[in-house]
């Protein structure tokens, strides 16, 4: 066994020629300095940005500031509360609705459901639609003067509020936004779902095991690899939630949102490095979780 | 230079992909942009159109040509997205700029102007002499440093606009809003009508400020309001407390999804004849216009009512706009020049000759021609001796878009929260970085 591995990997080595060489270096290389010139150095900047006051102009004009961004935005800013109760809505709605929803219509039209092509395009429709399209479209449903309004009869002066109305306002986002994640979870769920064994289906339901039994103890396990994308997906989507909202808004505030504030104090003229800061809060939001699940599940692999 | 540049400007519109750390990146990209194809020829000029269309090109090309014409140096022109390229100023700036465009006088001007991005144009204001009024000197005069920033050219009155025919219908002069009293009496009656009493948008968060700065120099003087919006008075302050007192009247006469229309919709609003007063920038004149000449001449405008018998009407929300000249640019010279050619006698007309419908601060400009409402807004700017830039000018900006903005949407939503919000307010002013 030990040699098996040893034998190739010699062999790979001293059968590459100068030429592979210098692809290969290339091939790797590149997108390597471009991923450390483009991302993580703009990353580390920021982070170091996040503890200085600036304005963004002359380099000599930075201060350094300590822990006085984060404090401004944990102590004095109420937005920041909003923001990050908006987005923990946002995604405790994705993971505990929106993609089991995707999952389960993935499910029902791999099983060939009667109609399951035509259900297959619906859902998948929005899929094509940029969210900032998805934006437009649905304020021009619901805006004072829309479509939506127009039919129940409302005009401009007595148009419902309802992008404004913080008791409702959530919820009717977080289904547009829905409208387009369930399809894209149902997309990916379907091409992982095309490439189970169909056998060990029939295996198990001849043993007589349940359809719930069969999906929970033969599909998700099978599907590990399909599962771990569409949570980081979910997690991914949730918190960087941005388009949808600034172009309903046209303004960061009235459905605060982590990365709204983040541009908003990171770009034009609001722009100080209270926006950084954000930045490495939602950054520490999105990596902490994803690799503590990530090392945990491959760590169970490696068993 | 059109009139609706001033509106397209406040209205975002999304560009944020390079949000974040690769925002920074991307400022050294987006300024490589406005790198324009030019020939060697180190005696031409550039020059930005910001925004305004077709009729903002046809005037560049207008007021450009004449300059040409006149001193024999080429000016190369073009055109940007108005809202890029404020939201990328700094970065544009500090690229490679064209030499001189279209800006905005009061903070916008004078902080970038400290920070050495604009060139001092001190000697050409004092070269346009006496076209200049003093006030509008005054006000191109950045505080801190005693430098000119900016040429001042055109402006615009806030003020509360209303229908003559709907002031008449609930029995009232029109003509006679003068008083608080008045204002209140106006709305009272045009809400038993079943109408909206005070149109207010304030989904963009910025349109309610127009309010809050007329209330507080209503209430308290222009003085404590520009010193309160630069950290010289406090939002504590029951001073402050007692403007707000006022705008908490008016939140019951407004329309209740005032945060779900922006300011068009207030427009729209007063346009349907749905709504009784409207505070707003005159800009939007042209639009009634559109509509027909009956709904144009039905529009009238008044300076906000006098509230406070010790301040009158002595102060007037009235944006400044002028030509500044990149200190960076290639041709720095020559940007004053044509900035200052912008800003004199021939410039304003040809400008006009273009189309252009702003009122000029200069007393070149010629105003005989202008109709009623023109001639009205003339009468509302020239009852002010204070002229305020509008809140999100005449504070800093790492506090007006950011802090004070949510502030007055959070206070409309809940105004019996005010001490808490205001407290905020104060906190996050302490916290901003001094320098």
């Amino acid at each position: 066994m030990k040699t098996a591995v040893t034998v190739p990997k010699n062999r790979n080595r001293r059968s590459l020629s100068k030429t592979d060489r210098f692809t290969l270096s290339a091939f790797v290389g590149i997108p390597s300095l471009l991923q450390i010139v483009l991302l993580w150095v703009p990353a580390v900047v920021t982070v170091v940005l996040s503890f200085t006051y600036w304005d963004g102009i002359n380099i000599k004009d930075i201060h350094w500031a300590g822990i006085q961004n984060y404090k401004n935005i944990f102590i004095n800013n109420p937005i920041f509360y909003q923001a990050l109760k908006n987005n923990g809505i946002w995604l405790a709605f994705f993971l505990l609705i929106a993609t089991p929803l995707g999952v389960l219509l993935a499910y029902q039209i791999d099983r060939g459901i009667k109609g399951h092509a035509i259900y297959e395009s619906i859902y998948y429709l929005p899929v094509v639609l940029s969210l900032a399209v998805i934006g437009i479209i649905w304020n021009f449903m619901f805006q004072p003067g829309g479509f939506v309004q127009g039919i129940m009869g409302r005009d401009l002066a007595h148009a419902l509020s309802i992008w404004g109305n913080p008791q409702i306002n959530t919820w009717v986002i977080l289904g547009v936004a829905s409208w387009r994640h369930i399809g894209y979870i149902m997309l990916l769920y379907l091409s992982g779902l095309k490439s189970v064994d169909p056998a060990l289906k029939e295996a198990a339901a001849i043993d007589g095991a349940t359809e719930w039994q069969i999906f929970r103890k033969i599909i998700l396990p099978t599907m590990q690899p399909v599962n771990i994308i569409i949570l980081v997906i979910t997690l991914i989507e949730s918190l960087r939630a941005f388009d949808l909202v600034y172009i309903i808004y046209g303004s960061p505030t009235v459905f605060p949102l982590l990365n709204l504030l983040v541009f908003q104090n990171f770009a034009g003229q609001g722009i100080s490095m209270k926006g950084a800061a954000y930045a490495v809060i939602l950054l520490l939001l999105c990596i902490i979780p994803i690799i503590t699940y990530l090392r945990v599940v491959f760590k169970e692999d490696l068993k | 230079m059109s009139e609706e540049k001033n509106t397209v400007s406040r209205r975002s519109v999304l560009k944020g992909a390079a949000i974040g750390g690769a925002g920074l990146a991307a400022g050294s990209a987006l300024s490589a942009g406005t790198a324009t194809s030019a020939s060697a020829a180190g005696a031409d000029i550039h020059w930005t159109t910001r925004g305004g269309g077709a009729t903002g090109d046809a005037i560049a090309k207008a007021v450009n040509d004449a300059f040409t014409a006149k001193t024999g140096t080429k000016v190369i022109a073009q055109q940007v997205n108005s809202d890029d390229f404020q939201n990328n100023f700094a970065q544009i700036m500090q690229g490679s700029p064209d030499d001189a465009f279209g800006w905005m006088a009061g903070w916008r001007s004078n902080h970038y102007g400290e920070a050495g991005l604009l060139a001092d144009v001190t000697a050409q204001n004092k070269a346009l002499g006496k076209s200049l009024p003093a006030s509008a000197v005054q006000a191109a005069t950045n505080p801190v440093d005693k430098k000119q920033y900016i040429i001042p050219t055109t402006y615009y009155p806030w003020g509360l606009h209303y229908r003559k025919s709907m002031v008449k219908k609930i029995g009232m002069n029109p003509e006679s809003i003068v008083h608080w009293d008045d204002l209140i009496k106006m709305m009272t009656l045009t809400k038993k009508n079943g109408l909206v009493a005070y149109a207010m948008g304030d989904k963009q968060g910025w349109e309610a400020m127009g309010t809050f700065d007329i209330l507080n120099a209503r209430v308290n003087g222009y003085k404590y309001h520009i010193d309160l919006l630069n950290g010289r008075a406090k939002w504590t302050d029951a001073k402050t407390k007692e403007t707000f007192k006022y705008f908490a009247k008016l939140i019951p006469f407004m329309n209740p999804n005032f945060m779900d229309i922006d300011w068009d919709g207030c427009r729209d609003l007063l346009l349907q004849k749905m709504c009784g007063a409207m505070m707003m920038g005159s800009w939007f004149a042209n639009d009634f216009k559109a509509k027909s000449q009956k709904d144009y001449d039905d529009l009238w405008v008044v300076p906000f009512p006098e509230i406070n018998k010790a301040h009158g009407i002595d102060t007037i929300d009235a944006p400044l706009d002028g030509i500044s000249v990149a200190a960076k640019g290639k041709n720095v010279e020559g940007g004053k020049a044509l900035a200052q050619f912008w800003g004199s006698k021939e410039g304003i007309n040809a400008a006009i000759g273009a189309g252009d419908t702003n009122i000029y601060v200069s007393k070149d400009f010629d105003t005989s021609g202008y109709d009623a409402f023109g001639k009205q807004k003339l009468a509302v700017l020239g009852s002010a001796k204070n002229i305020m830039f509008f809140a999100d000018r005449d504070s800093r900006g790492d506090f007006a878009g950011p802090i004070l903005g949510p502030a007055l949407q959070s206070f409309m939503k809940n105004p019996k929260n005010v001490n808490k919000i205001l407290e905020n307010t104060q906190a996050q002013w302490e916290a901003l970085p001094k320098n």
